[in-house]
């Protein structure tokens, strides 16, 4: 009997590892260049964070008002979040105005990012400004001028202009903060935060634990629910006023929906 | 292995090693770059790299939407792993003596048949949930889908030699 043709079956595959080999040095070559950090980066995105419920009890977000204010309004919200946005102009001030500085309500921001280009990282720049007890300014800049940075190549460059424009606040080292993973771990946690509470899209507030769904579209309506949610923190006082007709070609401060987790 | 060849030889059973079939090479070709596809995406989704690369479509979007992790499991582990899988099978089923055999080939068809399936949710999921694309998921489910169709053949040829 013939011996079988060892040699030639080795060889038969001998192609076959060098392509194999090939596409093993191209594939870790890509990987490494992908890999390469760059210095200064201003981090863009969460970590895998998992929290017990006693660890997501004492999640911080941002808040003011008085701390011992009956009513307490959580909002879960994106910066770059057209939704959001339209939210703090025509609606939170409102709240502010007539529940956070009457004494009636204090109010705290969690970050809940969606995924837009510079979800987190306006998140995190959120967090940076809050350090120099600058949050709220910056959370009026950002929303209001949304449009400006929300497709900037550069969005932190942008928020450091912002933050020279707050008085009192040191831009330099806002931005040195916003150029680095500061904060990338706080945000993740109330990202998480918001999804253990059933948060799908921004703005979603909270007032007293109870969700609002939907979303109020104007603040007389948001009131009304509030209203009913703490009756006893509005005894004695009148009821929130109808909301004004709207201007032609404004949306009568109505938010008109949530943004979805993309 | 020069001393299996030889009692294989003695025992008269060289049909039990079959040429090494060209479509498990290319299944196992196409197994490493869904490895590095795969690896690249979980690297992501783990905070090893802060950023994809992503020439079209909005691969961040998708790879932090809701859908990305099944039971908590980052959807792109679970494709490294099942790529890492069929590579391995593959390298073992190309050498001439498992190259009938059936366990191997049911084992790259079963693994790519839900990867197909798998992958073809994840794709209505983009295409109809989050309007969104990932051009690594796309070229994932067309990695996975050559994969099973390579693997019909080794399948069947692994039914004759049983029979």
């Amino acid at each position: 009997m013939p011996r079988p043709a060892q040699a030639p079956r080795r060889s038969s595959l001998t192609p076959f590892y060098i392509i194999l080999g090939l596409v093993l040095v191209a594939g870790l070559g890509l990987l490494a260049t992908r890999l390469k950090p760059k210095a200064g980066e201003a981090v863009n995105r969460g970590v895998p964070v998992t929290l017990t419920p006693e660890q997501l009890q004492r999640v911080q977000g941002i808040s003011i008002g008085r701390a011992d204010a009956p009513i307490t309004i959580y909002e879960f919200a994106d910066f770059q979040c057209p939704h959001c946005g339209q939210f703090a102009a025509f609606i939170e001030p409102l709240i502010r105005q007539n529940l956070v500085e009457t004494g009636k309500a204090r109010y705290v921001f969690y970050d809940f990012p969606l995924g837009f280009k510079w979800s987190f990282l306006a998140a995190r720049a959120g967090r940076c400004a809050n350090e120099q007890g600058k949050f709220w300014d910056f959370h009026g800049i950002v929303f209001a001028r949304q449009q400006q940075w929300a497709f900037d190549p550069d969005a932190a460059a942008q928020f450091a202009e912002y933050a020279k424009t707050i008085p009192g606040m040191d831009a330099g080292k806002f931005e040195q903060c916003v150029r680095s993973d500061k904060y990338q771990r706080e945000v993740s946690e109330s990202q998480q935060l918001g999804q253990s509470l059933g948060v799908g899209g921004t703005p979603t507030l909270f007032v007293n634990g109870r969700k609002l769904d939907p979303l109020p579209e104007t603040y007389s309506a948001f009131e009304t629910q509030v209203r009913t949610i703490a009756p006893a923190a509005f005894a004695g006082a009148p009821a929130a006023p109808a909301a004004a007709p709207p201007a032609p070609g404004d949306t009568g401060g109505k938010v008109t929906g949530q943004s979805a987790t993309p | 292995m020069s001393a299996v060849l030889d009692e294989a030889e003695v025992d008269g059973v060289e049909e039990a090693y079959a040429p090494p079939p060209t479509s498990r090479m290319a299944i196992a070709v196409l197994a490493l770059i869904g490895v590095f596809d795969a690896a690249y995406l979980s690297m992501y989704k783990l905070g090893i790299i802060n950023g994809l690369t992503c020439t079209v479509g909005s691969c961040e979007q998708v790879q932090n939407s809701p859908q990305s992790a099944l039971f908590g499991i980052p959807v792109s582990v679970l494709g490294l792993g099942a790529y890492v899988a069929l590579l391995a099978l593959a390298l073992v089923g190309v050498q001439p003596r498992f190259a009938a055999d059936r366990r191997i080939a049911q084992a790259i068809t079963a693994i790519s048949g839900i990867g197909v399936l798998f992958s073809a949710y994840l794709t209505y999921v983009e295409a109809r949930v989050i309007y969104m694309w990932c051009q690594y998921c796309v070229i994932s489910a067309i990695l996975i889908t050559l994969i099973f169709l390579l693997s019909l053949p080794g399948l069947k040829r692994a039914r004759a030699a049983d029979s």
